[in-house]
């Protein structure tokens, strides 16, 4: 029995070593960086930001000491939890609806990212760039288009040899930006699915099958044959989807790009009172605009009580962080957007 | 081991009784009385503050939606419209299938550990089988996703739906998520709980009836059928249930398999999802309170579940044991 | 042990074609028993040897120690915060759920009256029984809503998952302590909780042992309690348990949704480390249990 007690000791002993130990050592790197006014964060939200976010989580720690912890759980997590108080900021791909106003009264949006959600496909025997337009989208994820030799598909496609493959939709289960993204542009390119399905981050699919994340997504789209999902810019790029061209409102079928995308944000020149600027399919003037281009919001507490560390944060994000962006296809944020984030930087804190 | 003498040896009542102790021993004995009481009452708050907790987090779906709720098929967050009857759908199907499998299963198991095993070999066997039950059900998940699931959409179901696909629970279409492989992946979950439990029923049956049948001329099968699977079967019966309760509970590794489809299908190679799955993937991300709400009642829908498995299994496996004691 | 007696009932006997058939529903029993045992054993083996095939070759000493990024695109480093995580997460459940289970035994077994006792252990099965992922939003309400994540939550979570077994166990074990026992400390002259705490306890302390370890083993694979109370974390190194922890069966569940096959194999490797230590405490139990068992099935 004396045996048995001492190992129970001796493993006690080396648990409450191991976590002083653990503790000593991390308490180091609160201490550097005495150049910073601010201190660490905790956010969440949207996953398409995250492969930014990463970039910036690492920069900003080696430049001010400050951790920035952030949990990609989908755009509607951001708001959700940064309405019951949980973060200290929020990122957003959808802006706050009126009610989610309502409820996160003093939240201010600030635009901190510009990218697109891509129409992904994965279909044997179809190369690339296949081209589809609003309607067709639209029609694919109601459920009304099955097969991919539809003929509203080999309209747009002459010249494609298109399998007879079951379309499968793939669609984010979770409360997602990129959501809002797609289900915003198909409401306002097809009157069917706006009284349908309506626009949202979590939106009741008619059709297909689900997936948690832009990650949980891709999984799904690279392991079925005939799908076609929807996904962030920079998952489309690094595990190399085929990209659907999409025709945009001058007709001509774009895939994202730095250009296509900063095109469909310089035809906004304007930016409301709260900053939530819709840039989905853009006027007929933007000729060479991605139909799906959307900014990312930072969600930020006007009263909180990190306000210095959010401006800190937040003033690095749109400013020496964007230098990340364009490898991740990111595009730079618009000089118009810049000055309102500015200006509703300096609100933060009242 | 320490003893505590008094000066004198009074005689054992009056120690019982408290006499002759001194101050310390009283307290120490009210001390021990209080703390573990109020352990014993922390326990029981626990569970009363989980109830009250999600009962009052589901208020105002309850309120909105009523009964309603269990048969509405419509789960629209857009529109505001919450319904749980198709991840009720998914949980019912991928439980009761899991739970089919895993019966037979569990049974023979247990069977093979009471009466076929070589004895040397019986804790080895039952305590490999158990370690089933230890892995974590995030590991089965992965496993799952990576492993299990491309070898049924290449090898399996292919196989499935060219026999059988005239039954519209095989036929149409297969995927690499699903309700099998959920299915799958339960049964693996459930069938060391309910071979456990079940080969201590089995063990409660009186060696006298089971002697008795053999020396009659009975085939093991026959003693096996004629004694000891009618003298258990309340047992399993809880047994099962018991295993029922964890597949339905079980959020994690059915999240990552089912393909997380609100869907109401007759094929169970489509994807589909269940209450515990819905609220593991859009608890920390729903856009409004009402769908919050929503999936709390989903959590009281769960909840409401346990507590009926636990306390009717609870009462099938006691009945089987209290007449074994009483039986001698 | 087949019956291999010729039956002497002449009912029995004018029947050899029966009795054939008879031997051979028996010998399809045994055949299914075996099989039944046979595919239990087999998908063990099978699981295990999975996770050790895809795992093995990730494992190295960076990626013990350097920590797991998510949000990164392409392989992030390792599981070092995870593991630093899971044991303070797992450490200061096991320090709150033990002691109070422990307590809840001696209750029931010292002070309870025969209806309370019932009563308890209802609540504790019903507690058992409880889906973890409904843990999960109760401590979310309770400790996280309001406030940020946190570690703290997180094992508090993880207790209320290990409060009935530990709770259980120790009941079994403390009833399983003969009387006679009980009775010597007291006739010495020692009192009810000299008694218990000098005598009953160190007695079933091996019992008690293994029903805490079997209780961590189990915590430390658990994923859905900590999903909403302690899943946002840093890719550095943590152990304040004010703030989120990382932990070992998220990092998995999260990889584990991944597309990108780099991750993929970060969450093979995480599992291979996850599921050897479960294996071992778990096999330890045992081992533990059987030697106590036998003790004290010869000291009666």
């Amino acid at each position: 029995m004396i045996s048995r007690k001492s190992i129970l000791a001796v493993a006690c002993c080396g648990v409450l070593a191991f976590g002083v130990a653990a503790c000593g050592s991390s308490s180091d790197d609160s201490a550097s960086g005495s150049s910073s006014s601010g201190g660490p964060l905790t956010g969440a939200g949207s996953t398409l930001l995250a492969p930014l976010m990463s970039k910036w989580q690492s920069d900003y720690s080696s430049r001010t000491g400050n951790t920035v912890t952030y949990g990609a759980i989908g755009s509607g997590g951001g708001i959700e939890q940064i309405t019951a108080g949980t973060i200290d900021f929020g990122a957003s791909d959808a802006p706050l609806t009126p009610d989610q106003q309502k409820a996160a009264s003093d939240v201010l949006m600030v635009p901190w990212a510009l990218s697109s959600t891509d129409p992904v496909y994965n279909v044997s025997g179809v190369d690339d760039g296949l081209h589809l337009d609003g309607a067709t989208l639209a029609g694919i994820f109601l459920g009304d288009i099955t097969t991919w030799n539809d003929p509203a598909i080999a309209k747009l496609n002459p010249g494609t040899d298109l399998p007879s493959t079951k379309i499968t939709p793939v669609y984010r289960s979770d409360g997602s930006g990129d959501t809002y993204i797609l289900t915003d542009y198909l409401s306002k390119v097809s009157s069917e699915w706006k009284s349908k399905v309506g626009v949202g981050t979590e939106v009741k699919f008619p059709t297909g099958v689900g997936g948690k994340g832009n990650d949980g997504v891709s999984a799904v789209l690279s392991k079925t044959d005939g799908a076609i999902a929807y996904v962030g810019a920079a998952y489309a790029q690094s595990n190399e989807f085929d990209q659907v061209a999409v025709e945009n409102a001058a007709g001509n079928f774009e895939q994202p790009s730095l250009d296509t995308i900063s095109a469909a944000a310089a035809a906004v020149k304007s930016v409301p009172s709260d900053n939530a600027a819709s840039i989905v399919d853009p006027p007929k003037s933007a000729t060479d605009a991605y139909p799906l281009a959307s900014y990312t919001y930072a969600l930020a507490p006007s009263n909180s009580d990190k306000a210095d560390a959010l401006q800190e944060f937040l003033t690095y994000a749109i400013g020496p962080g964007q230098s990340y962006g364009p490898d991740l296809l990111f595009a730079k944020l618009p000089s118009q957007i810049l000055a309102a984030d500015r200006a509703t930087i300096k609100k933060i804190g009242g | 081991m320490t003893t505590e003498t008094t000066t004198a040896t009074p005689p054992v009542s009056a120690l019982l009784a408290g006499k002759g102790r001194g101050i310390v021993d009283r307290f120490g004995d009210r001390a021990l009385y209080v703390l573990t009481l109020a352990a014993a009452l922390l326990s029981v708050a626990i569970v009363l503050g989980l109830a009250y907790k999600i009962v009052d987090e589901a208020s105002s779906a309850f309120s909105t939606f009523g009964f309603g709720f269990l048969t509405s098929s419509d789960f629209d967050p857009v529109k505001g419209n919450f319904g749980a009857a198709d991840f009720i759908y998914g949980t019912v199907v991928s439980s009761f299938g899991a739970l089919l499998l895993a019966t037979p299963i569990s049974i023979a198991i247990a069977l093979f550990l009471t009466e076929l095993a070589p004895r040397s070999s019986r804790t080895a066997i039952g305590t490999l089988v158990e370690l089933l039950a230890g892995i974590p059900s995030v590991i089965l998940g992965l496993w799952g996703i990576i492993i299990l699931g491309p070898f049924l959409n290449d090898h399996f179901e292919p196989i499935l739906h060219a026999v059988l696909g005239w039954i519209p629970l095989f036929g149409g279409q297969y995927g690499l998520v699903g309700m099998f492989p959920a299915i799958l992946i339960l049964t693996i979950m459930t069938v060391p709980i309910v071979s456990s439990l079940t080969r201590e029923i089995f063990a409660t049956v009186p060696p006298t009836d089971k002697e008795g049948a053999l020396a009659l001329g009975a085939t093991r099968w026959e003693m096996i059928k004629t004694v000891v699977l009618p003298y258990s079967r309340p047992g399993i019966v809880g047994a099962v249930i018991l295993g029922l309760g964890r597949a339905v509970g079980e959020a994690i590794a059915v999240t990552q398999v089912i393909g997380n489809t609100a869907a109401i299908h007759s094929n169970i190679f489509l994807p589909a999802d269940t209450l515990a799955s819905k609220i593991a993937n859009s608890y920390q991300g729903a856009a409004t309170d009402l769908q919050i709400s929503s999936l709390a009642y989903f959590a009281v829908i769960l909840f409401v579940l346990s507590l009926i498995f636990n306390s009717v299994a609870r009462l099938l496996v006691r009945s089987v044991e209290s007449r074994s004691r009483s039986s001698g | 042990m087949e019956s291999t007696r010729k039956p002497e009932h002449p009912l029995l006997a004018a029947r050899s074609g029966n009795l054939r058939r008879r031997r051979a529903a028996n010998r399809g029993m045994e055949i299914s028993a075996w099989v039944a045992a046979v595919l239990a054993v087999g998908v063990l083996a099978l699981v295990i040897a999975s996770v050790a095939v895809k795992g093995i070759g990730s494992i190295s000493l960076d990626f013990l120690t350097k920590n797991a990024d998510p949000n990164a695109l392409g392989s992030t480093g390792g599981i070092g915060n995870a593991l630093v995580g899971t044991g303070i997460l797992v450490g200061l459940a096991t320090l709150m759920a033990v002691p109070v289970g422990i307590l809840v035994a001696i209750y029931t077994n010292e002070f309870a009256s025969a209806r309370s006792r019932n009563t308890i252990r209802y609540f504790l099965d019903l507690l058992n029984g409880v889906p973890t992922i409904v843990t999960g939003i109760f401590i979310f309400g309770l400790l996280v809503a309001g406030h940020q994540q946190s570690g703290f939550a997180g094992s508090v979570a993880l207790a209320v998952v290990m409060l009935p077994l530990v709770a259980r166990s120790c009941q079994e074990v403390l009833a399983l302590v003969p009387e006679t026992t009980k009775e010597a400390g007291l006739a010495l002259g020692a009192s009810r909780w000299r008694t218990t705490v000098s005598v009953v306890v160190p007695t079933a302390l091996s019992g008690m042992i293994t029903g805490a370890l079997l209780a961590v083993a189990r915590a430390l694979g658990e994923t859905a309690p900590l999903l909403f109370v302690s899943s946002i974390f840093a890719p550095t190194l943590a152990s304040d348990p004010s703030q989120p922890l990382p932990s070992v069966p998220v990092v998995i569940f999260q990889f584990s949704e991944s597309p990108e096959p780099a991750k993929h194999d970060q969450a093979w490797a995480a599992a291979l480390v996850l599921i050897a230590v479960v294996l071992l405490i778990s096999i330890v139990a045992r081992i533990l249990s059987a030697r106590m068992r036998r003790r004290l099935g010869a000291a009666r």
